[in-house]
């Protein structure tokens, strides 16, 4: 078909015949394709990621005994924790399990001694599901019966690395070497922590059991409500709730800043949109002059225009190509930047903003309307 | 003659010119809204961590081990040390008093509760060893310099949630626990007696808390009863203290007392978390001020990294509006080519038209940046109203940065083409070539 071989030889001519002219639109088209893509993946992925920044705030979900009047009395059995899905939705699901026991500490060859809360611990480090700041550590925690102490423990019972706190229940006594100290700024700087779960159930003569399980659940509000209905229903025998204090302000501040984020990055897509629809407004100008001859030599006005469509179009499809490629690898940069780790690049954007670009471009050789109206006599004479 | 050339040049094409004005003021619209958001999300999204509930905990230096498990302390009512509620008006005298939105004491207190109802049934009669919570639910506190202020547990635990009304500070009213109020079937408006070592008191229920917490479990009634329940009037235990702070970097975490004295000064004058805690501790001798870990690390951690990608994005849409105007000026500049050509022709030189061209592109620049900056307050008025309930504050930075910008982006934009006029031969152009 000749007309179709015509048309596609005068595009090829169209887009050559001025390489510099060229290289700027694709320029512009290709930074705006760029700005998008990068600002979708990012945006994309920054909510996934702060979901899980929140995880910085310690434990959001607690399974206690169901017949509990307090904490202080009731038990679960330790298999429950077994029975704790660890992924989640929004990730790696953090989960302690905690024996209290009150006991008399003492410090080994010392006088000093106290009433002090045990906690036994099991399952995943103690720091996933209660931050703290570690003031003193030693590296060497060989063996497993060593024992962390809290700031207030620390300061009355002079407890410091490396002293030997001597644990005592009526005749039953555990011994361990203090390997840090934390400070949590809660009442958990009034306990001592023993990793040991066997040696705090023979404190508290209570084998095999244990006293609650703090969960730390990443992911969006919605998420994570989601995880504790099934938990429920997968522990009907214990207490699922979430802590009020970190659900509610997480699910709070989490919809502010992804309502911010969506709102910031949806001023970028308009800004980037006009700036394309700038340059594509230009190049239509430009050829008032090739329109001219075009129909001075018989050609229709719906060809002439198809013609410069299809310009538009190659331009918006070979620059979104090239800017959403580059954009997503400049997202992956930014979001080392600023969360550490790399944004993972997500399949959809890239479509989204090379459509997005040719959309654009298109819309930006609007002006082409009006060269419909355009009388080649008029040009030729130097009218405008 | 110079200003009628202009004048000319706008009347002329008044299309022309309210294109390229309105890209122009278009770009600036969205990158003032960009900027004042961004700028202002800092201080609101610091208010919206206060809903974290309090970051600062008080309790006395002197105290003895407390003896807690899931927030009851064990210990009996007079081991311990306590602190005189008188002092707490002191807080709002610190160098950060403004920074501290609430604080309220507790002090608790083992009780013996029941009702008339579970007396007369035979439903458990006495809810033996729950504890009452003694706290302000909305207190106005004197402050040293003779003005008061209103705090209590609804600001430093705001997702405190009460089925009914908050109990009035001077009343022998409570509020019950969830969990207490199903196992003991209490409602509001029944009267609670409580009993204590020494003490009877009849307690009007006002409301049902839901807390989450351990607090579910117990009975909240004003401090006033439970320092009478525990014989220590006018003392509480424990001081929770919600203050807006600075994330700390790596000047906060030093510690102060290595720090040079102009040091110092900086680190004690910036809101760290570790700084308030310190002012804190100088009002309040004989206390303990501890920083929450959980809620201030995990507000610092999160602030920072909101931040860094708030500005980032800002950073784009600046970029994005820079192109976008340049590229529309480039353009309006282009397409003046035969009038440049006839300009000089008619004998002006490259600098005289350089310099035309250059005054209506900053006039336009003036006008359509002004115009951008009041639509761009508007957008951004209406954005922190929808996402925050707040408008952002105004600030003259914002101004400055985008009529600047407007500026600098118009007459780069066109410096290119301009360069390239002035090398014009005007007999080509004016053939039409």
């Amino acid at each position: 078909m000749p007309d179709r071989k015509m048309f596609w030889r005068i595009i090829r001519r169209l887009l050559t015949a001025n390489r510099g002219r060229f290289l700027v639109i694709l320029l512009a088209l290709g930074a705006g394709a760029t700005i998008t893509a990068a600002l979708l993946n990012l945006q994309v992925d920054a909510k996934r990621r702060l979901s899980s920044e929140f995880r910085t705030l310690g434990a959001n979900v607690v399974v206690t005994p169901r017949s509990a009047t307090s904490l202080s009395n009731g038990t679960l059995d330790e298999s429950v924790a077994n029975r704790i899905p660890k992924q989640s939705e929004g990730g790696t699901v953090g989960v302690v399990s905690f024996l209290y026991v009150v006991a008399n500490a003492s410090v080994d060859q010392q006088q000093k001694h106290s009433q002090a809360v045990v906690a036994g611990i099991s399952g995943d480090p103690l720091s996933s599901v209660a931050p703290f700041q570690e003031t003193s550590h030693t590296a060497s925690t060989h063996g497993s019966s060593f024992c962390e102490v809290g700031t207030e423990i620390a300061r009355q019972l002079q407890a410091n690395i490396p002293a030997r706190l001597v644990l005592q229940v009526e005749a039953v006594s555990v011994s361990c070497p203090v390997s840090g100290v934390l400070s949590f700024g809660g009442s958990e700087d009034n306990q001592i922590f023993l990793p040991d779960m066997a040696a705090a159930q023979r404190l508290a003569r209570l084998p095999g059991r244990i006293s609650l399980i703090q969960l730390s659940v990443p992911g969006t509000p919605q998420s994570i409500a989601r995880y504790i209905d099934s938990l429920a229903q997968r522990i009907p025998e214990a207490d699922v709730h979430g802590i009020r204090q970190f659900t509610e302000g997480e699910a709070r501040i989490y919809n502010r800043i992804s309502g911010i984020l969506s709102a910031t990055v949806a001023l970028v897509l308009v800004l980037t949109g006009l700036c394309v629809m700038a340059a594509m407004t230009n190049v239509a100008m430009e050829r008032r002059n090739d329109v001219g001859l075009m129909k001075a030599i018989g050609g229709a006005t719906r060809r002439v225009l198809r013609l410069f469509l299809a310009e538009a179009a190659i331009l918006g499809l070979t620059g979104g190509i090239i800017g959403a490629a580059i954009g997503i690898l400049l997202s992956m940069w930014l979001g080392k930047a600023v969360f550490g780790i790399a944004a993972r690049p997500r399949l959809i954007v890239y479509p989204v903003a090379v459509a997005l670009t040719i959309i654009v471009a298109i819309a930006g050789a609007y002006p082409l309307r009006r060269l419909a109206n355009i009388r080649p006599a008029a040009v030729f004479r130097g009218e405008a | 003659m110079f200003l009628r050339l202009v004048a000319d040049s706008f009347s002329r094409r008044p299309r022309h010119k309210l294109l390229t004005g309105a890209a122009l003021a278009l770009g600036m619209a969205v990158a003032t809204a960009a900027l004042s958001v961004s700028l202002d999300v800092g201080d609101r999204l610091a208010h919206e961590f206060r809903s974290l509930g309090a970051n600062l905990m008080v309790t006395p230096h002197a105290d003895s081990l407390p003896l807690e498990i899931g927030g009851v302390d064990y210990r009996p009512v007079n081991a311990g040390a306590y602190l005189p509620e008188a002092d707490l008006g002191k807080l709002k005298t610190i160098f950060w008093r403004n920074n501290i939105v609430g604080f309220a004491p507790a002090l608790e207190a083992p009780v013996d509760a029941w009702t008339k109802s579970s007396q007369t049934y035979s439903a458990p009669a006495a809810e033996a060893h729950a504890t009452l919570i003694g706290t302000w639910a909305s207190h106005t506190v004197a402050i040293p310099d003779g003005s008061t202020y209103i705090s209590g547990i609804e600001k430093t635990n705001p997702w405190w949630q009460v089925d009914g009304r908050w109990f009035k500070d001077n009343a022998d009213e409570c509020v019950v626990g969830k969990s207490f109020a199903a196992r003991s079937g209490v409602k509001i408006g029944n009267v609670l007696n409580i009993s204590a070592a020494h003490k009877n008191l009849s307690l009007l229920v006002t409301g049902i808390l839901s807390g989450g917490g351990p607090e579910d479990d117990a009975i909240v009634a004003p401090i006033a009863i439970a320092q009478e329940i525990a014989g220590k009037p006018g003392e509480y235990r424990r001081l929770y203290v919600s203050a807006l702070t600075k994330p700390e970097d790596d000047f906060g975490r030093r510690d102060p007392h290595t720090l040079a004295p102009a040091d110092y000064e900086r680190w004690y004058c910036t809101p760290y978390i570790s700084s308030i805690a310190l002012q804190i501790n100088q009002v309040l001798p004989g206390a303990d001020v501890r920083v929450i870990r959980r809620v201030a690390d995990g507000e610092g951690a999160v602030l920072t990294r909101v931040r860094t990608l708030l500005w980032l994005v800002t950073f784009a849409s600046l970029l994005a509006a820079a192109l976008a105007v340049g590229a529309s000026s480039a353009a309006s500049v282009m397409e003046r080519r035969t009038e440049i050509g006839l300009m000089k022709a008619l004998g002006a030189g490259s600098g005289t038209v350089g310099f035309l061209l250059a005054a209506e592109q900053l006039l336009l620049a003036l006008v359509g940046g002004g115009l951008g900056y009041a639509l761009g307050i508007f957008l951004a008025r209406l954005i922190g109203q929808r996402i925050f309930g707040a408008v952002p504050e105004f600030s003259f930075f914002v101004l400055a940065v985008i009529v600047g910008l407007a500026a600098i982006v118009t007459l780069l934009g066109s410096a290119i083409p301009l360069r390239r006029a002035s090398r014009y031969e005007p007999a080509p152009i004016l053939r039409g070539e």
